[in-house]
């Protein structure tokens, strides 16, 4: 790396410090409402946790591995140092000072609304300001992966942008669309309430503009594991990434399909037409397509790393596989995740069969085993790839890093399996206790201390990765080059339209107007709509 | 390479992508809007166009049936406003203490009341302005209140709520809520769907419009929660209290109003 080491590396400390935190709340409410704890005596405390957990984990957390992951893309792929080092700083304080301005109220109990901001409900607007913040930080980063793309695009004419700064670059553009709908409801909607200038809100709007951000930032999450996925997994197992093209293909799709979708949070909501609900769901399933294009080749590049290694068989050649490197096994962790919540994600996007889930501990479940399991596995594979580049520490100890994701494996299933049944059974999200001795929820208590002690696992995992990146070291021999996966035909032709970006943008802008236009227009002209706003710690 | 060439039909990428997301679009939309709702009764009563709408969530009329019939009586016609809350200047509690004297019989010369009428002195000031619209209007029902409710004015209410506001308030709840405390005014019922009285009624959270209930005659509180619960009282705007109070025994109502009412020290 040239210039961004120290940025790279203060993006990940900052980003799992946040993380390590917001674990350890995330346990605490596991345990204070399972039946090894009693009836927490002030669920607003509670509910402070659950809000500090979120905002983290959804907005704090994986924008400071994205950009910090991004930064360390732009040197590694481009191979040239990075430009505006100075704004990349001025964008991380800005999260920084964004992080501390969020926290500070939602710690003090004005702001206990959930990452999700659900108005009416209005907390202190230093809340919403500091989250502002963050997202304007991540915007300059935006800015710097599109600036960076253009000057390296300008002293490489027509060469192939390298596969990781293309990932990079959607996940950025992805990034800049989608956080406009949180954006304008917080500008617009919420603050104007929040500083008093007015008395009442919108809330259907409200939660309209919010979907537009809601669903869509899970691929924004995505987009560094699947960058990894493509571009590390082969070299790191030792085989060849079976389609480049692929990869492009799926970054593509990811951007044009993960906008127009949002509505499915909506289901249960009566103020946006049965119409548009069905559009959306039709178009969620859209996005299972670069999801599975995604497995297909990575099983692919990994069944090529097999064979390279004598593997043979249909099947046979699994055993061949080398399972005592850590990428291997974290790989298959988060495909195994990634499949039991992607099924999962598809009952949830059906219409009908969303009913019987909505709102249940199973909705949980899902997004934990899916960001929090098959996404945060990667992130951690991510940093330890990245380490020795960023501190030039000696190769770190394999079997510690086994033991971390077997940890955090274990500890996913065990916290979201249970999850996922009790919400079948009807257990809603969101509850600071459960009365355990009615009859009717004694038989589902076993679930919740089950849940508990996989959080505990979880917990255990961020303690020894912490550990594993502390004791690391330091060295001063300068490490060997950062490599990516290289193709099975590295220099097939890349179709100009896989190595730009303003098709997909122009489908991504489309569809979200089409899909979104009509019932946000609708809802902004209609009269009457405003409710009064409920003040969140105001007295 | 040649990106000016892929902004034309003759690229295959660009014919297919867009050609592709359109026609998944149009297909979605034809389902979604013509398709399913032609299926369904509600939809299609009104024709096609009718059913588009509906789809589109802009029914043409939101109720087909008699709406003078359908609509019921409005609980309240009070809609809380923050502006309600805000601290009087000392010409309005001034003014407010002067019109208070006519009601210093029951509800005590200092708010205080030593009848089974309530304590008015530190009551939030959004509190007291509902409720004397509500008596005004008829949403509320007492033979004394709403005679005298019915001679004031807005700003005579304001003055009022200012007044009372401005006096300082019993506190009889302990300083934390320990097993000690009725579980319904701590954690409530949820499999009942009681939610505990503290999330609204000050303790964990003070909800606007919510009145400050420490010290209140337990007379008062049992008859209110009764009257709630037989629905006798109906001016709760979103039936919060009627269906808190339908749920809970008569033992339960006896307990929380008791916990409320125990005489307490100094005011805060």
């Amino acid at each position: 790396m040239y210039l961004a080491r120290r940025l790279v590396l203060a993006h990940f400390w900052v980003a799992f410090a946040a993380f390590t935190v917001a674990i350890v709340l995330g346990e605490w409410q596991m345990f204070v409402r399972s039946p090894l704890h009693s009836w927490v005596d002030n669920p607003e405390h509670y509910y402070r946790s659950v809000t500090a957990h979120g905002t983290v984990m959804a907005y704090v957390f994986p924008t400071l591995i994205a950009m910090g992951f991004g930064y360390a893309i732009t040197e590694l792929a481009l191979k040239r140092p990075l430009v505006g080092l100075r704004w990349a700083w001025i964008a991380f304080w800005l999260v920084m000072a964004g992080t501390v301005m969020a926290s500070a109220p939602v710690a003090a109990g004005k702001a206990s609304v959930l990452y999700t901001f659900y108005p009416p409900m209005i907390g202190s607007a230093f809340y919403y300001l500091g989250i502002v913040l963050v997202v304007v930080g991540s915007w300059i980063w935006v800015a710097l992966m599109s600036i960076n793309l253009r000057v390296w695009k300008k002293e490489n004419a027509g060469a192939t942008v390298p596969l990781a700064m293309y990932g990079n670059v959607a996940g950025a553009y992805l990034w800049a669309w989608t956080s406009i709908g949180a954006a304008v409801e917080i500008l617009v909607l919420i603050l104007p309430v929040a500083l008093g200038f007015k008395d009442k809100i919108d809330a259907g709007l409200s939660r309209v503009f919010f979907s537009w951000t809601l669903h869509a930032i899970v691929y924004f999450w995505l987009m560094p594991s699947y960058i990894a996925f493509y571009t590390i997994v082969p070299r790191a197992i030792g085989g060849r990434l079976y389609s480049d093209t692929m990869g492009r293909v799926a970054f593509a799709l990811f951007l044009v399909f993960s906008m127009p979708i949002g509505i499915h949070h909506l289901f249960a909501d009566p103020q946006v037409g049965a119409g548009f609900k069905f559009v959306h769901a039709a178009m969620t399933g859209m996005v299972s397509v670069p999801t599975l294009l995604t497995v297909f080749t990575i099983v692919a590049s990994v069944e090529i790393a097999a064979r390279l290694r004598g593997g043979k068989g249909l099947l046979g050649w699994v055993k061949a596989l080398p399972w005592k490197n850590p990428m291997m096994l974290a790989v298959t962790f988060s495909f195994i995740m990634l499949g039991f919540g992607g099924a999962g994600g598809i009952i949830n996007m059906s219409y009908q069969l969303n009913e019987t889930v909505h709102n249940t501990q199973w909705v949980t479940g899902h997004f934990h085993l899916i960001f929090a399991g098959a996404i945060v596995i990667m992130y951690f594979m991510v940093v330890y790839e990245l380490w020795p580049q960023l501190t030039r520490c000696p190769p770190l100890p394999e079997r510690l890093l086994r033991i971390q994701l077997w940890l955090w494996f274990i500890g996913m299933m065990v916290l979201t399996m249970p999850w996922h049944l009790v919400g079948l059974l009807g257990m809603p999200r969101r509850m600071a206790y459960f009365d355990y001795t009615h009859p009717a929820l004694q038989p589902q208590a076993w679930t919740v201390i089950a849940s508990t002690i996989g959080g505990f696992l979880l917990v255990l995992s961020t303690f020894l990765f912490l550990f594993i990146l502390a004791r690391a070291g330091h060295s001063t021999a300068v490490p060997a080059p950062f490599t990516f996966s290289v193709a099975v035909h590295p220099h097939a032709r890349t179709p100009a339209a896989l190595n730009t970006f303003g098709l997909w943008v122009a489908l991504m802008i489309g569809l979200t107007l089409i899909n979104y236009g009509f019932p946000i227009a609708q809802l902004a002209l209609l009269e009457g709509t405003s409710v009064p706003a409920i003040p969140i710690g105001g007295r | 390479m040649r990106v000016q060439g892929l902004y034309s039909w003759h690229n295959p990428w660009f014919r297919w992508s867009v050609a592709s997301v359109g026609a998944l679009t149009v297909v979605s939309i034809l389902v979604g809007f013509i398709w399913l709702p032609s299926v369904h009764g509600d939809f299609t009563a009104q024709g096609i166009w009718a059913s588009i709408c509906r789809a589109a969530g802009v029914p043409d009329d939101w109720s087909r049936a008699d709406k003078a019939a359908a609509e019921p009586s409005p609980s309240t016609a009070v809609v809380l406003e923050r502006t309600m809350a805000r601290t009087g200047s000392s010409g309005a509690i001034g003014r407010g203490a002067t019109l208070a004297l006519q009601c210093t019989m029951c509800h005590g010369a200092q708010g205080m009341s030593v009848s089974d009428a309530p304590n008015l002195a530190g009551q939030y000031a959004e509190v007291v302005i509902k409720q004397l619209h509500d008596y005004r209007r008829g949403n509320r029902s007492s033979a004394i209140m709403q005679a005298l409710s019915a001679n004031l004015t807005d700003p005579d209410i304001e003055d009022l709520a200012a007044y009372y506001a401005y006096l300082p308030r019993a506190r009889t709840a302990p300083a934390s809520y320990s097993n000690a405390v009725p579980a319904l005014v701590r954690v409530g019922d949820p499999m009942r769907n009681i939610a505990p009285c503290i999330s609204c009624h000050g303790g964990t959270d003070q909800k606007f419009g919510t009145p400050w209930l420490e010290g209140m005659p337990v007379g008062y509180l049992t008859a209110q929660l009764k009257s709630f619960a037989s629905g006798e009282r109906r001016n709760d705007s979103h039936a919060q209290m009627r269906n808190m109070a339908r749920a809970m025994s008569a033992a339960e109502i006896q307990a929380v109003a008791e916990f409320y009412a125990r005489q307490g020290g100094a005011a805060d």
